[in-house]
Order: structure tokens, then sequence, then C-alpha cells
């Protein structure tokens, strides 16, 4: 009799319990083999839909594959239509470039939210110099808004004179001024940096390079007197001088040859542009030396 | 050597930080590289400022080449003046203005000489065609003052012309008289303009402040989102995002996308009546005008008004009073009521 015994641990409830646990797990050892089975159904099942489901993504890359083939065989008709659209984009780009290549024609413009942004591209001899911009306002009056004109040309002036009636004229004006000016600079630059060694003294210049004082030799290394000349732009809208004093300072200044020189120099800076006299003054020293050499 | 020419240069050279030192006696070119390389330049300020003057001694400077290297520091230093701006003007249909730089010197300095026999007048060329005149102005009886001198800064044929504060007010009319005359113009007259800093004072009246054009070149940005946008978790929602997109988009137009040039202050001086709501207030009655002045300050007075929209601190857009300034060339203002 050992239940009895077993009673005595824990009492009446935990017996019941124990035959409660006993019970369930008998009924459990009944249930099993079903259990069992159906798990093993369940696993056959998963195995099966794995088999299919793998089978199925044979024939999808199969599919795939046919595709690919077919397509690749039926290529041009696709290239037509990217070439399409890359004709479309070149066309944009040529425009771009067309829009931006503007600029050489010397005035060029851009619409801008309140008006409209003028560029006048100065050029001397062929070679592109700065630009400078108007952003004008279309309203009444038609006003500037902003400029990058250097404060020296009279802008106010040409303004007043045409900016409100004859637009044309006032662009083509400024266009006058400006592109003078960067000429006028450009032959003075180029004479302070490619014929210094012409140059008895620093040349004398102002903002609008409209008056020029220098001192010069025709030989960089010669030993005659220089000659000083004094350039007057009184036109601005010229890029060649008004007047031309030159003198010679040497004392021989009576004799003629000298006297020819002075005013075959004349001549020359009143026709020619500063460097190209200096150029033809190297060109002719270098006759001389090669005359010298034979 | 003038003993008065020795203590300028030394209380000149004293001036000079340590770090520019170098710099500014190169650009001076008076004593040469060989020589300057003979001084040590590691030891006590006081000592070198003495081995310095002494060499100037002996190459004999002047009063001329003292003046020199003052116009040099001050060039250096030009935000230690406060400087005015004079425009001058000619009668209309002037022939073309063929400035001569030699000629502007010699009429300057002959119109001052003319009138006052102590004066020291300077000139120093500078880029873009400009000349820095430092004039020392001494009286009938008395030496020209070098401690206390004026500086004029004019572009050729430009109208206008910058010069420093000058303590001497009698002074102004012939230097006025000076710069007109030499420059081939007519009148001249003080503009409402001044500042410390001569380079955006030139900006400003020479319309070079703003240089941003629209060009083919250059890809214009697409209406600019907020800022906040981008570093806001999306979670966050704006409520007032209209109404700050509109401060920001009249920010935009009023001071546009460039560095506003840089001045220090703007001054109102009101005369206008009070204007009150209230009828049979104290002051609702008073006929004669208030008078009062209203003085804005900054380190950097339009980059500060610039900012006050988008801060949230005034409404847009701002009083035009206050816009006006670079366009108008202005900064102190006199309203009285119309």
């Amino acid at each position: 009799m050992e239940w009895a015994n077993d009673k005595s641990k824990g009492g009446v409830l935990a017996h019941l319990e124990r035959l409660e646990t006993q019970m369930s797990r008998s009924c459990k050892n009944l249930e099993d083999p079903p259990r069992e089975t159906a798990e093993s159904d369940l696993g056959t099942k998963i195995h099966k839909l794995r088999c299919l489901r793998d089978k199925l993504r044979a024939e999808v890359k199969q599919r795939q594959a046919r595709i690919k083939a077919s397509t690749a065989s039926a290529e041009p008709d696709q290239t037509l239509e990217i070439s399409e659209q890359e004709a479309v984009g070149g066309k944009e780009e040529n425009m771009k470039a067309i829009l931006q290549a503007y600029r050489f024609t010397g005035l060029s413009g851009k619409r801008t939210s309140r008006g409209v942004c003028v560029c006048i591209s100065t050029a001397f001899e062929g070679n592109l110099l700065d630009s400078y911009f108007v952003d004008l306002v279309i309203q009444k009056p038609l006003r500037i808004h902003h400029h990058s004109v250097p404060v020296f040309i009279p802008l106010e002036e040409i303004s007043a004179k045409y900016l409100q009636t004859n637009i044309q004229h006032f662009l083509f004006c400024l266009c006058e001024y400006l592109n003078a000016y960067a000429g006028r600079k450009y032959q003075a630059d180029q004479l302070q940096r490619d014929f210094a060694a012409f140059l008895a003294g620093p040349l004398q210049r102002n903002s609008l390079c409209n008056l020029l004082s220098f001192t010069y030799k025709v030989e960089p290394q010669g030993r005659s007197f220089p000659f000083c000349a004094r350039l007057l732009y009184k036109d601005l809208t010229t890029t060649l001088p008004t007047d031309v004093t030159i003198t010679y300072q040497g004392t021989d200044a009576s004799s003629t040859s000298w006297e020819e020189q002075r005013a075959s120099h004349e001549n020359l800076f009143f026709t020619k542009p500063l460097h190209q006299v200096f150029t033809s003054f190297a060109r002719n020293g270098e006759r001389l030396d090669m005359s010298l050499v034979s | 050597m003038d003993e008065t020419v020795a203590e300028f240069i030394k209380r000149t050279i004293l001036k000079i930080p340590m770090t520019e030192m170098m710099t500014i006696l190169k650009a001076w070119d008076f004593l040469p590289e060989n020589q300057l390389q003979t001084v040590n330049f590691r030891q006590r300020k006081e000592s070198l400022v003495q081995d310095l003057v002494l060499l100037c001694e002996s190459k004999r400077a002047s009063l001329r080449d003292a003046a020199l290297l003052d116009i040099i520091y001050t060039q250096f230093h030009r935000h230690q003046k406060v400087w005015d701006v004079f425009q001058m003007s000619k009668e209309p249909g002037e022939d073309v203005d063929l400035f001569d730089m030699e000629r502007f010197k010699s009429s300057f300095e002959k119109i001052l000489r003319r009138a006052l026999k102590n004066v020291t007048v300077s000139f120093r060329d500078a880029e873009e065609n400009a000349v820095w005149i430092r004039i020392a102005w001494g009286t009938q009886y008395r030496k020209p003052n070098q401690y206390k001198p004026v500086y004029v800064v004019y572009y050729s044929q430009t109208p206008y012309a910058f010069t420093s504060f000058c303590h001497l007010k009698s002074n102004a009319p012939l230097l006025s008289q000076a710069l007109t005359v030499a420059s081939n113009h007519h009148k001249i007259v003080k503009m409402d303009l001044r500042s410390r800093y001569l380079d955006s004072l030139k900006a400003i009246v020479f319309k070079q402040y703003n240089q941003k054009f629209e060009t083919h070149n250059s890809t214009m940005p697409l209406q600019e989102t907020l800022e906040l946008d981008m570093h806001m978790d999306s979670r966050i929602i704006h409520e007032n995002r209209i109404e700050k997109e509109r401060v920001q988009r009249v920010t935009q137009e009023t001071f546009g996308d460039y560095p506003q040039p840089r001045l220090e202050f703007a001054q109102y001086k009101l005369e206008t009546k009070f204007k009150s709501d209230f009828h049979g207030g104290i002051l609702a009655e008073r006929k004669e005008p208030l008078r009062c002045l209203i003085k804005f300050s900054s380190p950097h007075l339009l980059e500060a008004l610039k900012s006050l929209a988008p801060a949230g601190i005034a409404d847009a857009p701002l009083s035009p009073l206050l816009t006006c300034i670079p366009n108008k060339g202005m900064n102190y203002f006199k309203i009285r009521d119309k």
C-alpha cells in the first residue's frame, strides 16, 4: 500500500495532482502515434511544397532566359529608342553651347525674372577681352538694376540719352565705348608687358587709358637718346590716338635724320596700334642686326 | 637729418606691428635689402626701432621719405581712419577728361601752397590708376603738424574722392577747392556717407557691390527650399513654412546674394511732428517738431539688417529707410515732415 506512504508526502492535494499527471501522461501515450503521424504528414507536405517551389523557380528562370534570347534578336528596336533619347539630349547640349557661344558675337543676353541681363563681351584684334554686364528691369520706365561697367565709363550719360527712347542705340553706344576702352587698355598692357625693354621710364596712364605718356628707344640696348611720346585719345570710341606728340631730347635734335625719324614715328603712332608700332621697331632692329652680320 | 624728422620716423616705425615690419619696410623701399639684413629683427622693438632710425639717419632720410612711410602705414591700417566721401561734378557738355596724373599732382600742390605756405603734400600712386595724397597742415606761423595729417584717395577720371576725417575744419574748403580744380571738375559736395571701411565706401559709390549676373554659362539654382528641411526629421512639420519662405524670398530680393559692403552705423535725424491716435494727449497738441537722433550700430550693419527678418526680429520687407543705404550711398539721414 504505497499510496498510504505517498499520501504522507504533501498531503491530499498533492496526491490528487500526482494522479492527474499520471492520467494525462497515459492519455498522451495514447495520442502520440496520431501526433507523430500528423507531424510526418506535415513534414511530407512541406517537402512537397518545397519541391514545387524549386520547380517553379526553375521554370521562371527558363522563361526569362527565353525572353532575353528573343529580345537579343529584337535589339534594333530598342537601340532606336535609345538613340532618339540621345538625340534630344544632344540637341539640348547643342542649344546650350550655342547660347553660351553667343558671347562671341559681342552682345548677348539672358532673360531674367525681372527683365534681361545683357552681356557685352569686348574684343580687340581677335583677342577676347573682359565682359561687362548690364541687368535691365523691364518696367516703365526702363531702368538698370545693377551693372559691372567701370565707373569712369559715362554710363549715366549714355543711358540718359538713349535708354528710354532707343534701347538698341543705347546698347550699341555702350558697346562702342567699352570695346574702345578695352582696346586701348589692351595696347597699354601689351606695351608694358612685352616691350618693357624699349621703355626708358614707367608708362604713365589713366583709368580710361586715353592719355599715355612714355619715353622710349628704338633699340632696347641702344645708346641713342630716347624719344618722348604723348598720345591723346580724345574720341572715347576709338582705339587709335587723336593727338600724337613726339619729342626728341638728344643734343643733335636739329639734325634731319632724327627729325625724319621723329616724323615717321608720329605717323606710325597715328595709324597703328601701340604694340604693332613697337613690334615694327623690334623687327627693324633685327633687320639692322642681320645687315651687320651679313 | 632733422631731429623732428628722426622723431617722426621713430614714432611711425613704433606704430608698425612686428608681424608687418618687414612687409612695410620693403614697400617703403628706402632702406635697401642688404642693409635690412644686417638688422636683428628678433630683438626688442625699442632697440629694433633705434637701429632702423640710425640706418635712416645714415641714409639722410628727408621729410618726404618719412611722409611716404606714413602713407604706407596708413594704407595697411586704413580702418584706423574714418573716411568721408565727396562727389564732384562737371558742367554738362564738357570735353573728354584727359587726366594727366603728373599735372593733377602739381596742380593740387600748387593750389594748396598758394593759400598756405606751411603745408606738406605727399603722393603715392596706387592700383587702378588711383593716388593717395597725404597733407600735413600748418598755419601762417607754425610748421605743419606731421602727427595729424589728412589723407585723400582719388581714382582718376571718377567723380568721387575719399578723405580721412579732418580735425581742422577750417582747411576743408581749401582741400575741396584743390581737389575740384586739379581733377577738372566744377563743383564738389560732401556725401552723407561715412565709414572706416574705405573699400566698402568705394564699392558703394562705384556700384561694385553686386557683381552677380545671370548668364547661360552658370546654372541658376532652382528655387531654394528652406535649409531647415535638409536636417530636420521628416516627422517635424513647420507650421509657418509659407511665411518663412516668403520672408526668405523678400530678403533675397532686397539684399541679393552677394556679400554686403561693410558699414558700422546708420544715423537718422528726425524732425517730425508727433503723430498720435489719442486726441488730447500731451504731445498731440505740440506744434513744434520733435527732434531726435536714432543711430543703428553694428560691426557689420548691412549684414545685421539682412538677418533681421529671417531671425524673426523684424517684419519683411524692412523699412526702405534701412534698405536704401547702399543704393542711395547714404548712411546719414535727415527726416522732416513733407
